[in-house]
């Protein structure tokens, strides 16, 4: 029994359940060592149990890469008010499909790395914010969580150890910007989801006004195996700045997409040949898209030294992310995939600042033109120009990612953009 | 693996023969059920179990009343236990509209004023809120609501086939209801399951690794369902 995408070259930590329907189950989970982690946690100093996730250099793997252990330690240490732990589970950046396994496959690993987390950073409540379109993952993980309540390892007196902490599902209802750590408080307190101006940060004030911390599934995920086997032995994977190991999402054109787990710095091109099996029969590879729909692109030829951890992707030109590797052969067309993801970005504009709001949708316009064949090139210097005033410019970085496509395809493949140019000219549709 | 025994709402139902899921490669040995942890759709408590989960119920059911009470019975319970999961009343609006959708399959603005109401917030905030959130249907759909993915990885891979074949063989157009009142359309944004490209979300389940030409099936595979439901009851 296998699930499909397996490979000899993974290291399977967070995803070693996978495909094992018995691991989903309290009594699976426990046999298979599930809340020993959390055991062990609970009789240490919360302070010291950040000490390990600091040790460990565990990244946060929604995309962003704040050390988690410094993340937490931003945290007050008394506890005057309510302290808030949230989870986020809103995986919406296109590309990306890890935590929707995670919380199918293995619930009571992310229930065990939250309240891991809670007893750390002081947290009396842990809301998974789970986006509305997992029934799925947020039935098999309530089911999870009803079971754990009922064994006493969440709520009151956890474990015998007088530590008290709930654990809430909360639903959301479609929309990508709740993924933003800010949109997802203002989502939580019912409120439209729209990015909160920093500071104050959410260590300050976050959700209800409260001391908040937030992590992506993956990185709660990660938890529960650094404080069993320790910060050290996180090291033996990836490089020094970017530790452990890390689920690579693989979509697009390639024989095999899936999930695989692999030590940071793994080699893009092994990821693809080896592991995926490689592009489709008969094509060649065309670009990747290295980390979810907001990085810039990468060319083949960029793709052939490329490391896979934060620093190595930067270093090609590109970003991590949360390394949803999108790849595409020759028969993909440039122009009409990024026009798509612009589209998306300009769907899912929050509206609250106008370089995005209007931006996005602007930008979607001249990307439409060019594609029906009623471009020119002037439009190409417009989406330069237009996409460099949405960079750095606004509350959060969705503006940002509208321009990275933008701008890195229109750097990599101006001649498919032109292409597209001249052929509407001599069709004289322009 | 069988269902847990929990359910308020299951009906009996035909074994699914899914052309298309999570990595259905054909070399891999475990059923759809051991993959998607049993028959998910209506196997939670009506009135919410646990109230740690209260608010994750599959709320996307097929019979839709839109004069159903704001909330009775089981419902009531649910909706007590939602709020006693928050510090306040307001931050339990999202999943109290998600219970209201669960009931009558839309939000009108009356339903968005009955929940305003029952959360003592302004009815214009409220639909402020409801009206930022794709997943709340602002009008009628129908008994099957197809969400086709066309995000870049499902786009690679053929979704705009997979959306044509789907309005194709439903006989509608975007976003309008079937006239027998069965399937609404609607392109979709990522639904995270880039990797079994296409993916297609009919109410509360995920069909996955769709080419065009499984639509027809798919849509046989409801009708037949929805004729099955419709005998029963």
């Amino acid at each position: 029994m296998a699930y499909p995408y397996v490979s000899d070259r993974e290291v399977r930590i967070v995803s070693k359940f996978f495909g094992d329907p018995e691991a989903r189950t309290l009594a699976g989970a426990r046999k298979r060592g599930r809340y020993e982690a959390l055991e062990k946690a609970l009789a240490m100093d919360p302070d010291d149990v950040v000490q390990v996730v600091k040790s460990s250099g565990l990244r946060g793997r929604g995309g962003a890469g704040f050390p988690t252990g410094v993340k937490w330690s931003f945290m007050p240490k008394n506890r005057d008010s309510p302290h808030y732990l949230c989870c986020n589970a809103d995986e919406s950046e296109p590309g990306t499909f890890k935590d929707r396994e995670l919380m199918r496959w293995d619930p009571h690993q992310l229930i065990e790395g939250c309240l891991i987390a809670a007893h750390a950073i002081r947290a009396e409540h842990a809301y998974i914010y789970c986006r509305g379109e997992f029934f799925e993952a947020s039935a098999v993980l309530a089911e999870a969580l009803e079971d754990a309540y009922e064994a006493g390892l969440v709520g009151k007196d956890i474990l015998g150890t007088g530590v008290e902490i709930d654990v809430t599902v909360h639903i959301g209802a479609g929309a990508y910007i709740c993924g933003e750590e800010t949109g997802l408080m203002n989502s939580l307190e019912g409120r439209r989801g729209q990015p909160r101006v920093k500071p104050p940060f959410p260590a300050a004030a976050g959700v209800f006004g409260m001391p908040t911390t937030i992590n992506n599934v993956e990185t709660l995920c990660s938890v529960p195996s650094i404080i069993t086997n320790g910060g050290e032995w996180y090291r033996q994977w990836g490089t020094e700045k970017s530790p452990g190991t890390k689920l690579f999402c693989v979509s697009g054109h390639v024989r095999k997409p899936g999930n695989y787990e692999l030590p940071l710095s793994f080699p893009l091109m092994e990821l693809i040949e080896d592991v995926c099996g490689g592009v489709r029969d008969g094509h060649e590879l065309k670009a990747v898209i290295p980390g979810g729909s907001s990085v810039p692109i990468l060319s083949a030829a960029e793709c052939l030294e490329c490391c896979l951890d934060y620093e190595g992707v930067a270093e090609a030109g590109s970003m991590l992310g949360c390394a949803s590797v999108i790849v595409m052969d020759e028969t993909a067309d440039i122009v009409k995939q990024v026009r798509r993801m612009a589209s998306f970005y300009a769907h899912e504009s929050c509206g609250q600042c106008t370089p995005c709001r209007e931006g996005s949708a602007w930008v979607t316009r001249i990307l439409q033109r060019i594609e029906d064949g009623r471009g020119t090139e002037e439009d190409l210097d417009t989406l330069i120009e237009v996409t460099t005033q949405m960079t750095g410019t606004t509350i959060c970085v969705l503006s940002d990612s509208v321009a990275a496509p933008v701008q890195s395809s229109i750097e990599k493949f101006r001649d498919e953009y032109l292409a597209l140019i001249r052929r509407g000219e001599r069709m004289g549709v322009a | 693996m069988t269902p847990p025994d929990r359910t308020g709402s299951a009906t009996e139902r035909v074994p699914f023969e899914n052309p298309g899921w999570a990595g259905n490669t054909g070399e891999f040995d475990l059923t759809e059920d051991q993959v998607r942890g049993a028959d998910f759709v209506g196997t939670r408590a009506l009135e919410g179990g646990h109230p740690a989960a209260s608010a994750s119920h599959a709320y996307m059911l097929e019979e839709k009343d839109p004069a159903a009470p704001l909330f009775e019975g089981p419902y009531r319970e649910r909706f007590e236990k939602i709020l006693s999961r928050y510090p306040e009343k307001r931050p339990a609006l999202l999943p109290v509209l998600n219970l209201a959708q669960e009931l009558r399959g839309h939000l009108s603005p009356e339903t968005m004023g009955a929940v305003a109401e029952l959360l003592e917030l302004d009815p214009a905030y409220v639909r402020g809120v409801a009206t930022f959130y794709t997943m709340y249907n602002k009008r009628p759909v129908g008994r099957y609501l197809v969400q086709v993915c066309t995000n870049i990885s499902c786009s690679l891979c053929g979704a705009d086939d997979v959306l044509k074949a789907f309005l194709k063989h439903t006989g509608t157009e975007l976003g309008e209801t079937s006239g027998d009142g069965l399937f609404t359309t609607i392109e979709a944004e990522c639904l995270a399951a880039c990797g079994f490209a296409t993916c297609a979300q009919i109410n509360s389940r995920y069909f996955e690794s769709l080419a065009a030409a499984d639509v027809p099936a798919v849509i046989e595979r409801l009708k037949r369902e929805a004729s099955v439901e419709g005998e029963d009851g």
